[in-house]
């Protein structure tokens, strides 16, 4: 579904990533890792087509993705960024709304009959359908963390990629939205979020892309991936795993 | 929703006839719509169509000008606080407009040199914005308000020259803003313009509205970004410049109007576009028939009134929000 070939990005005219080939298909969940200024943000935009590739190619279902027009691109993949927002007097429903927008014309005033409904249905999927009319200054870090996935399900997009969707949220919203995600992974659409906790990543992933040093470390099944070696080449940390009652592996920087 | 704008369209209507009452001659409301129904009745009539009318007519043009073009920029830099002149449009055409007066140019040229020297006042500040394909909202607010110092020295110089000369009167009138002395002729200069603005600004309501999530998110959801910041720039800039060359510096209605729509209508920027023409436009009637009145009849230039009017209601609502926000 993506390709990406010998990828380099710069930011600022630095160089942070070079070199980067590979793929991710339908119906994947892929957890992105790496320490802050890694590169993980951009890369993930780079995918999306929001940051220009300095070298090589990102290809969708084998179409560069610089040939895409930005709404036709919208209509393919839908890009969650947490970033905050001064929302005015906005309601949740009016938020969302601003998904169907690569579905109009760019000057369209008046909505489609299905926009309604995709919109009632994008809010049914983040269980916020009774929020719709409450103003989204009022909510909580993890109900506006829930309406930004609303607007991107809204775009109808068949990939959703998605930069740290968990930080700033407290345990249970955290898991709540990455569960909300393998939902959507369920419902057939591919998934690519930037992760900050390897547990996580375990837990709601099908495959890790670990960067460090400007280059994938490693990018494989999660068990592959997140283990205390390339942690700790990945974090410069002493890593330690245990196995808990239930079976599950968890990984943990070693105390002192 | 519907309700709404026809309460408004029928306030701005009743505004719009409580104004043709007033002037310096005395006119029952039956001569007036006699002299309505038949515009080629005698002075009655000449008044009513010659002069009260035209100047209705440009006082809604100019307020629904500046509205729309402080509702658009307001949204586009995520900043309430912003007005139309921001891009240095009005320095520009002032610059331009007090050197032709005081140099003596015709009066039939200076409304359009005040155009294009506001037009290009603000290319100039939006290329000093540019950042890759896309504007920088900092830099386009530094830019603006450091051309608009430089050119507010500039006239403060002329000024200091021309003093007790033939030109200052005219000069300082216009920098005050006023309706006076302004024919169809004017308007219909400026409308192509303004009507060009008013369209490109109607066609980027979707893209405002995406806008207001920031450009990052506007970018996800297939908004062109740089395409949708530079068509709402030069719509707001035409209307501006449209605005400024017909009436001078007008202030305040381009800040203040998009607020009050806002509180009437939401956010939607489809919504905040056309209440903001309809309730500038009846703002500015308003104003003018009382500086009319007021002092009758000696004029209070109609941009001090607005501002004797506008900087309280603005701190009202400032306030009123704070307070809100507090509670």
């Amino acid at each position: 579904m993506i390709a990406v070939r010998d990828l380099a990005l710069r930011v600022g005219g630095k160089p942070l990533l070079a070199s980067m080939s590979f793929e991710i298909g339908a119906g994947e969940f892929v957890g992105i890792l790496g320490r802050n200024g890694a590169g993980k943000t951009t890369l993930l935009r780079a995918l999306a087509g929001l940051h220009p590739a300095d070298g090589g190619s990102v290809a969708l279902n084998s179409r560069g993705i610089g040939a895409f027009s930005p709404a036709e691109r919208s209509r393919a993949i839908a890009f969650v960024t947490s970033d905050d927002v001064f929302a005015d007097r906005l309601t949740v429903r009016e938020v969302v709304a601003a998904g169907r927008y690569p579905h109009h014309r760019w000057w369209q005033w008046t909505q489609e009959p299905h926009d309604a409904q995709a919109i009632a249905g994008a809010l049914g999927a983040v269980e916020l359908q009774s929020f719709a009319d409450r103003e989204f200054a009022t909510l909580s870090s993890g109900e506006r963390q829930r309406v930004w996935i609303a607007l991107a399900i809204a775009q109808e997009a068949p990939l959703l990629f998605l930069d740290e969707p968990t930080s700033h949220l407290d345990l249970r919203a955290a898991q709540h939205i990455l569960a909300l995600l393998r939902q959507q992974v369920k419902a057939g659409k591919t998934v690519v979020c930037v992760l900050h906790d390897p547990n996580e990543a375990a837990a709601y992933a099908d495959r890790a892309m670990l960067l460090a040093g400007g280059r994938i470390l490693a990018f494989e099944e999660n068990q592959r991936v997140l283990t205390p070696g390339l942690l700790e080449q990945a974090y410069g940390l002493k890593m330690e795993s245990v196995i808990t009652a239930a079976g599950t592996r968890r990984i943990f920087p070693s105390a002192g | 929703m519907i309700l709404r704008f026809a309460a408004l369209a029928a306030g701005l209507l009743a505004v719009a006839a409580g104004a043709l009452l007033v002037g310096g001659t005395e006119l029952s409301p039956g001569a007036i719509g006699n002299a309505l129904l038949h515009p080629n009745s005698g002075e009655v009539a000449t008044i009513v169509w010659q002069l009260r009318l035209p100047r209705i007519a440009i006082g809604a043009f100019v307020g629904a000008a500046l509205a729309i073009a402080g509702a658009l920029l307001q949204g586009l830099l995520r900043n309430p606080l912003v007005d139309p002149y921001l891009t240095g449009v009005s320095a520009g055409a002032a610059v331009a407009i007090v050197l032709s007066i005081s140099a003596g140019v015709a009066a039939a040229a200076v409304p359009a040199l005040g155009f294009a020297a506001g037009l290009a006042t603000a290319v100039t500040v939006a290329a000093l914005a540019r950042r890759g394909a896309s504007l920088d909202a900092t830099r386009l607010i530094l830019a603006g308000v450091s051309l608009s110092s430089l050119f507010a020295a500039v006239i403060a110089l002329v000024l200091t020259r021309v003093q007790g000369g033939g030109s200052a009167p005219a000069i300082v009138s216009w920098l005050a803003g006023t309706l006076s002395g302004r024919s169809m002729g004017d308007m219909f200069f400026a409308a192509p313009y303004a009507l060009l603005g008013a369209i490109l600004a109607f066609l980027s309501a979707p893209a405002l509205n995406a806008l207001r999530l920031g450009d990052v998110r506007a970018a996800a959801v297939g908004v062109d970004v740089g395409r949708a910041q530079w068509t709402i720039l030069a719509s707001s800039s035409l209307l501006a410049a449209s605005a400024v060359t017909l009436s001078g510096t007008i202030g305040f209605v381009g800040l203040i109007v998009p607020h009050v729509a806002r509180r009437m209508v939401g956010s939607d920027a489809r919504y905040v576009l056309a209440a903001s023409a309809l309730l500038g436009a009846a703002l500015t009637i308003v104003a003018d028939a009382l500086s009319r009145t007021l002092l009758a009849p000696a004029e209070i230039p109609i941009g001090v009134l607005l501002a004797f009017i506008g900087v309280p209601a603005f701190l009202y609502l400032y306030l009123r929000d704070r307070r809100t926000a507090a509670a």
